[in-house]
């Protein structure tokens, strides 16, 4: 048998495969996970929209006028000079035999920001300004959702829905005879396949990456979002997508092997889940066989962590020493590629027992 | 050891703790083969073993001097029609055929004049658009000998081939096993229900309980059972005076006469013993109109070696 004849029946395999893997109702939920960003930033767009609408129901005022309020000022003063506030509330604080305390509480719009003056006993006492969009903190928290829900939940799970899915799902459909009575190396059976998941894993992943990162960018203006892409947007996009198809096939290579191996999906998804998420506190040696560990030297900004993470979870969550981004690719695809042997070794074990499913 | 042979070589199978198939030593020629024995005896296992669907625990097994754990060769002269539904979801009936056949290696134009092919054989073409899902039991049955016939096999194995099927369509898939075996090939199958088998088998293997009871052309088998008398019914005018003559030999073990009077079964040791003194009892003057073996179909002795189990 040729080289070129198993080519094709591998093909031919992904080809039947990639229909199941796409549509299969067990696997709906992976894309809710891989939409779950878009969708988020979706809502981001939708809520900034509406908060612009209502900061300025009473009118824009120019930052210049906003920035002219000085701390002393009255309410009456600030409203003969800016207009009405946004918004304009306060109340009375009371206690034991202290004197009563008044607070108020306004706000005003320059389009692009919204200022909270607070005014003690009829003082301004604090001024405080905060944009209602901020690109940069928008792709600060898109790099954040990239990589603590994408890589380690998004695309764990999902590639645990479809990769452990191409045997075990047939074992349980009792399907899965139909292939292994095919004249077709189990090496090549389970090569096809692979392909199938990793063509649907890493179409809905990748796409799902790409979704949210322009979802992240749609409420930003044209000129900052042209000024970024030119920069180093359309860098960054493309290594979300690289990390996110890395992801698919590194994830999946150990699925498929998984699905091959135990029976039950859920004992290796928490193995593996432990593993990739404590791979930090592994020897340097030990952490070149997670997936995690290359992925986030592809990704194109660090994670961000906020100075009130606790140390532990900082620690799960800060890689050690990422790899160069090249050598994280090739790190990944050799070690997918180990994977994707022993899975083949793993193959030629395969037998059909339904009764026992 | 012909390379035409199926050939199970001291083969065991078990399923953790449970018993599939243990010890079986067996040499299936060209022709049609039936594996009969009740549900559980075995008879999925040696064909799941002889195509690779599970590999044995020990013992070695050649189809056509062919071990299935090289699928690739194998499944090129082995054609497999198992109990179980394999189509894709939403496929129809032609899809099925022809998409297994692609694996073959055939391009799709080959493929599809291939499965048509084997889909008229079976008398499935004007259902072949229709979704397997919604095919009947036996539409399905067929639909499965459509894929396991469709690349021509040398060694066509089938598993409770004959269930769910109407006597016409039994009658034409019948016809259709003694073609393939008329060319020199194996039509190998399994069944519960003795008769269906009784008169379509060149050669019967006897399953019970993870063990050959018997193998060979029925005639043949119940011979080798000689510690098992043979049974006569023999239609007589005077039963009761044959009766009486039989009683005295010696191989002669059991004698009943039919409430009618004008019939006896006969069981005995020696059947061309008794042939011979039932032609004396002729020449005698008894007047004996017939002499029916009655168990030599599989069900008596299937009966007789694994003591009812079906």
């Amino acid at each position: 048998m040729t080289l070129r004849v198993r080519l094709r029946q591998a093909l031919v395999i992904a080809r039947l495969e990639a229909r199941r893997a796409f549509f299969s109702k067990r696997a709906f939920w992976v894309y809710l996970l891989a939409l779950f960003p878009a969708a988020a930033f979706l809502l981001h767009t939708l809520e900034v929209k509406a908060s612009t609408q209502r900061y300025s129901r009473y009118g824009i005022v120019s930052s210049a006028q906003i920035a002219s309020i000085a701390p002393g000022e009255t309410p009456e003063q600030v409203i003969a000079r800016l207009g009405k506030p946004f918004y304009d509330r306060g109340y009375t604080r009371r206690r034991g035999g202290e004197e009563p305390v008044r607070y108020r509480y306004m706000g005003y719009f320059d389009g692009s920001a919204r200022t909270d003056l607070t005014f003690k006993n009829g003082v301004l006492e604090r001024k405080r300004t905060e944009p209602v969009l901020s690109f940069e903190q928008d792709r600060t928290i898109f790099a954040g959702i990239f990589q603590v829900f994408y890589l380690r939940l998004a695309v764990f799970f999902g590639c645990l829905g479809i990769f452990m899915n191409l045997f075990r799902g047939e074992m349980l459909d009792k399907t899965l005879h139909f292939w292994l009575l095919a004249p077709v190396r189990r090496e090549v059976l389970m090569s096809g396949k692979y392909a199938a998941g990793l063509l649907a894993s890493v179409i809905i992943f990748t796409a799902g990456a790409v979704l949210g990162f322009l979802a992240m960018l749609s409420p930003h203006s044209s000129l900052e979002v042209q000024a970024y892409w030119n920069q180093h947007g359309a860098a960054h996009l493309a290594r979300y997508a690289l990390a996110a198809a890395l992801g698919c096939a590194g994830y999946g290579s150990v699925f498929l092997a998984a699905g091959l191996l135990v029976r039950n999906p859920i004992v290796p998804a928490a193995v593996l889940l432990l593993w990739e998420n404590a791979s930090n506190y592994l020897p340097p040696m030990l952490q070149k066989i997670t997936v995690l560990h290359y992925l986030q030297a592809v990704c194109p900004v660090r994670m961000p962590l906020d100075k009130g993470v606790p140390a532990l979870v900082q620690l799960f969550l800060q890689p050690a020493e990422p790899p160069s981004a090249t050598a994280s690719v090739a790190g990944l695809l050799l070690l997918t590629a180990f994977v994707l042997w022993l899975a083949a070794r793993l193959s030629r074990r395969i037998e059909i027992n339904y009764s026992t499913e | 050891m012909s390379s035409a042979e199926v050939v199970f070589d001291d083969v065991s199978k078990f399923y953790g703790d449970v018993l599939g198939v243990n010890r079986v030593s067996l040499r299936i020629l060209p022709g049609i083969t039936s594996l009969v024995g009740p549900n559980g005896s075995g008879k999925t296992t040696l064909m799941n073993l002889m195509t690779g669907l599970i590999r044995p625990d020990r013992g070695t097994i050649l189809v056509r001097g062919l071990p299935p754990s090289d699928p690739e060769r194998l499944m090129r002269i082995t054609g497999y029609a198992t109990q179980y539904d394999a189509a894709p979801r939403g496929a129809t009936g032609f899809e099925f055929v022809a998409t297994g056949l692609e694996l073959y290696g055939y391009s799709r134009a080959e493929a599809a004049r291939l499965a048509w092919a084997a889909l008229e054989r079976v008398g499935m073409t004007d259902a072949a658009n229709r979704k397997v899902a919604g095919y009947s039991k036996g539409m399905r049955q067929r639909v499965r000998l459509a894929q396991a016939i469709a690349h021509d096999p040398e060694v066509l194995v089938l598993d409770e081939p004959l269930n769910g099927l109407d006597p016409l369509v039994r009658a034409e898939t019948i016809q259709l096993f003694r073609e393939f075996a008329a060319r020199g090939r194996h039509v190998i199958l399994s069944s519960h229900v003795l008769q269906e088998v009784d008169v379509i088998s060149d050669q019967v293997i006897l399953i019970a309980n993870g063990m050959i009871a018997a193998e060979g052309q029925i005639r043949n088998v119940r011979e080798e059972i000689r510690e098992h008398p043979s049974q006569f019914l023999i239609r007589c005018r005077n039963a009761a005076g044959a009766a009486a003559a039989l009683f005295g030999l010696d191989h002669v073990t059991e004698i009943r006469l039919n409430d009618d009077r004008s019939g006896l079964l006969v069981m005995t040791h020696r059947g061309d013993d008794l042939s011979r003194v039932l032609t004396q009892l002729a020449l005698q003057g008894h007047e004996i109109e017939s002499v029916i073996p009655v168990d030599e179909n599989v069900d008596a002795v299937y009966q007789y070696l694994i003591g009812g189990q079906s």
